[in-house]
């Protein structure tokens, strides 16, 4: 441990006592000994497993951790500053560097400023692992109380110091203070070799990473100071100043540029790599490894030529195994196996809807479908891999979950994890995609490197990053509401179907043929299993009779593909939640539309839970909200003008509570919608960091809206045919409404609850439901494109049984066709 | 061998003429603030300014910077200073108002497109000091071979930067 220490201060220790070891709410504090100068509180950890606890040992490389055994989270400097580690990197959301930061300066009781220094994302020098998600909604943050075990641990110090005892004890901005005395952080820890070893469970390379246990003390919200308060993020400043090292910056010596050139198809295999034109590229090597074709060059230049040329020239197996996009919707209704996977059952549901749905006076029944999108990063995926000759492996990339990947890359070298260290960088925002660890490059670069044995950099192409990397999935629900006499839901049922939708598998040591995990399927647990599960928390307490149901099925073309790929999914921004809440909030509009009702105040009229009802009305009120019945009184889905309408979603998600209200134009003459104002209120509990959590709710917002305008993944029978920003579009600044973000902050609930997501996904069916408002036709999918919208105006003005927007006329009996859109009555 | 100015310095350029300025500035100059993003020109992540004008350094070849002035995010710094006739001692650790407002008003998530937005906010506030909502919008949509795009969806924030920033300048702060 001693040796450990040096290596972390740089400074010599002279052990003269026994240790003397105490217990700290089941941490344990232990002083090996004093130092001559400097000195440091260390806060690690010792991971139980089979009851022996593992010993800390440096890796033969000099200064850092042993990678199995990550040590510190928190170090207490003699000059009174604070040094934090964590696992988890920053994909945009800032938190590691704002409301972490805040968090534990108050849980230390210490300002933001006294914490200097922020380690993040590296396997070799910081704890913890996990996927970078859910960095306040899951619960208590790791750091949190990794901070209260350290703020007691200091306590019990300075108790001890001072001759106070603890409970006596003040402490403001890192100085405790008791009995006329006090004394610093610093100087409890000064001359000191002090370790604090904390209760950890948990798996590190897992998706979830580690978590801390036990139960230190936490601050009460009414007492903190730092949070609350907007601090300017650290990494926007080196970002803004060209001052922040990105993973398209680092270069190692005699690092070789790679390009791979990709399968034809979703289900090809190789039958002959091009030859390399030797004359124009005279410093390319091809590499070919299994079904993974890749040309090296020591430019980047040179290798992209030569990979176009190779491509051209590269021969593989055709494969039609996909539906298609125009009969994907056919495909999971009638030709998927919907029954191997458990059927999962919503939390809330009660009361009988088999006999209180046929018994509603008024029905809807309603079919609301979601495509596939891309998480589309701004910068494709890329790695520069450096493998050794001793088999070790170290991968430069841009992770969600740095421990996972260095996880999956053991596995594909079939090594052992103490071979692979893997360290992050800034990037592109990946929104999910790599929160199991690869992005897509990685693998190729660890296989590249291995081949050649120089330090390899894979860059993948915009078309590459279309065309292979995964996609959230698809989705559809059928809803049925049943509305009372008095227009109130007597009964709900709704059943959710969406493919597996996570597939962390590499893909790189797929199309090689190398080990990695197993496709989803029925036997697979939860990161790779097919089973949907209810992921949309119900919110309309009220409805006395409530089904939800979830199904799950096979990826699409997985099992047809000869390679078991197909289109592959995985989880993004709000996943899960996003597929069933559209069709919920959808539904729950055009219920209102049923009942001629207002859908915020039917809304309102369904929910119990103060903090909902909270937020509705403080949305009615932001938003300037017209309470009225819908559809508009205007509304027509006849003619060329422009109508405009209004629409408003609700959603639960990792403790916040959000409320979307929109007002939409659209010209009938097209079909053509445009968002004129967007507001949203939000009730995280507490809000950490006012600036950033509203910057956060804005881009969330935006993204949503270019997914309800814009997004959907195009595909034929054999692959992706997405490869640019012209076949993949989304929302450009032009786009953007009036928009109002209202935080509300409510400490008394003390919790903290998640903000960067569920944002993106509120505004598809606020959107949605104000196109309905605005023309009485229900737009049940997405995007809303013009020519879908006008597609469904089209077919709703020629519906002789289309429900006019005169809500007392609609109880005519009339039955819709199949697919009319159109709320029916029965 | 080629020579090309580059924030205010001749730099020496190896690459072949026709390699796009991206590749010679990040690999070859180690200028590290135009990213990669399509390769396209469909996004502006890697815009540079090419003697004050916004292009895309993806498919730009390198041959065309010659005889030409190159600024990057790194650059910004020293334009300011030379625009408003600062001394190098006046000039040391001043930015560009344009990177004090996306600073101030915190407009970065992911920040990959930022360099970009940027550059292109420089350019705007270059010839039209107080720009109208729309000619922002304009700006940053139409103005270009494609709109600037930002992933993580902040329009909003940039919008409130490129304000902030024509204050600024308009103030001609140092």
């Amino acid at each position: 441990m001693e040796q450990l220490l040096e290596a972390l201060t740089g400074e010599t220790f002279e052990t003269k006592l026994e240790p003397i070891t105490t217990d700290v709410y089941g941490a344990a504090l232990t002083r090996r000994g004093f130092v001559k100068a400097g000195g440091a509180l260390l806060v690690g950890f010792g991971l139980l497993r089979g009851g022996v606890a593992k010993a800390s040992v440096l890796r033969a490389d000099g200064n850092a951790f042993d990678a199995s055994l990550p040590q510190s989270w928190i170090e207490i400097r003699p000059d009174n500053t604070v040094l934090y580690r964590t696992g988890k990197s920053d994909f945009g959301q800032g938190t590691i560097y704002t409301a972490y930061k805040q968090i534990i300066a108050d849980e230390l009781d210490v300002t933001f400023e006294a914490i200097t220094t922020v380690v993040t994302a590296d396997t070799d020098t910081t704890p913890e692992g996990g996927g970078t998600f859910g960095l306040l909604g899951e619960g208590t943050p790791n750091i949190r109380k990794a901070a209260a075990y350290t703020r007691e641990a200091l306590l019990q110090l300075a108790s001890q110091r001072l001759g106070v005892p603890k409970e006596q004890l003040k402490v403001a901005d890192g100085v405790v203070s008791g009995g006329g005395k006090q004394v610093s952080y610093g100087d409890l820890v000064k001359d000191q070799n002090l370790e604090l070893t904390i209760p950890v469970g948990g798996d590190l390379t897992s998706i979830f990473g580690l978590r801390i246990t036990g139960n230190p003390p936490l601050k009460p919200a009414s007492e903190m100071k730092v949070v609350g308060k907007s601090y300017k993020n650290s990494n926007i400043s080196s970002k803004a100043k060209a001052e922040e090292l990105w993973i398209t910056n680092v270069k190692l010596p005699g690092m070789l540029h790679a390009r791979v050139i990709h399968p034809a198809t979703l289900g090809s295999h190789l039958v002959e790599a091009g030859k390399v034109d030797t004359a124009k590229f005279p410093n390319t090597q091809l590499i070919v490894k299994g079904d993974l074709v890749a040309v090296v060059a020591p430019t980047e230049w040179e290798a992209i030529q030569a990979s176009w040329q190779v491509a051209g020239k590269t021969k593989w197996t055709e494969w039609k195994g996909l539906p298609g996009k125009d009969k994907v919707w056919d495909h999971l209704r009638n030709d998927s196996d919907w029954k191997t996977a458990p059927v999962a059952r919503g939390r809330k549901n009660k009361g009988d809807t088999a006999t209180a749905m046929p018994a509603a006076p008024k029905k809807l029944e309603a079919t609301y479908r979601l495509p596939y999108w891309k998480h589309a990063p701004i910068g494709p995926t890329l790695a520069v891999a450096d493998y050794k000759t001793d088999g070790s492996v170290t991968v430069h990339a841009h992770t969600q979950n740095a421990q996972a990947l260095r996880g999956q890359i053991a596995k594909m070298l079939g090594t052992s994890v103490n071979n692979v260290v893997v360290k992050t960088y800034s990037g592109a925002g990946h929104y999910g995609r790599s929160n199991g660890g690869n992005s897509g490059a990685e693998d190729e670069a660890v296989i590249l490197s291995k081949e050649l044995g120089k330090p390899v950099r894979v860059q993948w192409m915009r078309n590459d990053d279309m065309q292979w990397s995964t996609q959230s999935p698809i989705a559809f629900a059928d809803v049925r509401i049943g509305l009372n006499a008095d227009g109130k839901i007597a009964a709900y049922e709704i059943d959710h179907f969406m493919p597996a939708m996570q597939d962390d598998r590499m893909i790189g040591a797929v199309i090689a043929g190398l080990p990695t995990m197993n496709a989803p399927s029925e036997k697979g647990g939860p990161l790779n299993g097919i089973a949907n599960g209810p992921s949309d928390q119900w919110l309309y307490d009220t409805v006395p009779n409530l089904a939800e149901r979830a199904h799950g099925t096979y990826q699409v073309g997985q099992k047809a593909s000869p390679v078991a790929i197909g289109l592959r999914d995985h989880s993004m921004r709000t996943p899960g939640q996003f597929q069933q809440n559209f069709p919920r909030e959808m539904a729950m509009s055009e219920a209102a539309g049923l009942a001629g009702a207002d859908p915020l105040q039917f809304r309102l009229d369904h929910a119990k839970d103060e903090r909902l009802i909270n937020v509705l009305k403080r949305l009615r009120e932001e938003s300037g909200w017209e309470t009225r019945p819908t559809p508009a009184p205007t509304a027509t889905s006849m003619g060329t003008g422009v109508v405009r309408g209004h629409g408003v979603s609700a959603m639960l998600r990792s403790g916040t509570y959000w409320g979307c209200a929109c007002e939409v134009s659209i010209t009938l003459a097209t079909g053509a919608v445009k968002v004129d104002k967007y507001t949203v209120v939000l009730d995280p509990g507490i809000v950490v960091n006012p600036e950033q959590l509203k910057r956060q709710a804005q881009g969330g917002a935006m993204m949503g809206l270019s997914i309800a305008l814009h997004e959907e993944v195009p595909f034929n029978e054999s692959a992706v045919t997405a490869q640019d920003w012209y076949s993949y579009p989304i929302l450009t600044m032009a786009e953007i409404p009036e928009c109002k973000v209202v935080l509300l902050h409510r400490p008394e609930f003390g919790t903290m609850g998640q903000g960067s997501e569920a944002a993106n996904a509120l505004g598809a069916s606020a959107i949605a439901s104000a196109v309905f408002d605005a023309t009485g036709s229900p737009m049940r999918q997405i995007p809303l494109r013009p020519a879908y919208v006008k597609k469904m105006l089209d077919a709703r003005n020629s519906d002789t049984n289309a429900i006019p927007p005169h809500h007392e006329e609609r109880n005519d009996g009339s039955k819709p066709k199949s697919d009319a859109p159109a709320a029916s009555t029965v | 061998m080629q020579t090309i100015k580059v924030n205010g310095k001749m730099r020496e350029v190896n690459s072949s003429q026709d390699t796009p300025l991206l590749y010679v500035l990040k690999d070859e100059l180690g200028v590290s603030s135009p990213q990669f993003g399509c390769g396209l020109a469909q996004c502006g992540a890697c815009s540079v300014l090419l003697d004050g004008k916004e292009i895309r350094s993806c498919i730009t070849p390198v041959s065309q910077a010659t005889g030409k002035e190159v600024t990057t995010l790194e650059g910004l710094p020293e334009r300011w200073a030379m625009h408003q006739n600062l001394s190098p001692s006046k000039a040391k650790g001043v930015l560009h108002p344009v990177q004090e407002a996306w600073i101030e008003q915190q407009v970065h998530q992911c920040g990959f497109c930022q360099s970009g937005m940027m550059i292109k906010a420089t350019e705007l506030l270059e010839s039209k000091p107080n720009p109208t909502l729309d000619e922002i919008k304009e700006a940053f949509t139409t103005s270009g071979p494609s709109p600037h795009l930002c992933r993580c969806g902040t329009y909003l924030a940039i919008v409130d930067a490129v304000r902030h920033a024509s204050n600024l300048m308009t103030k001609g702060v140092a």
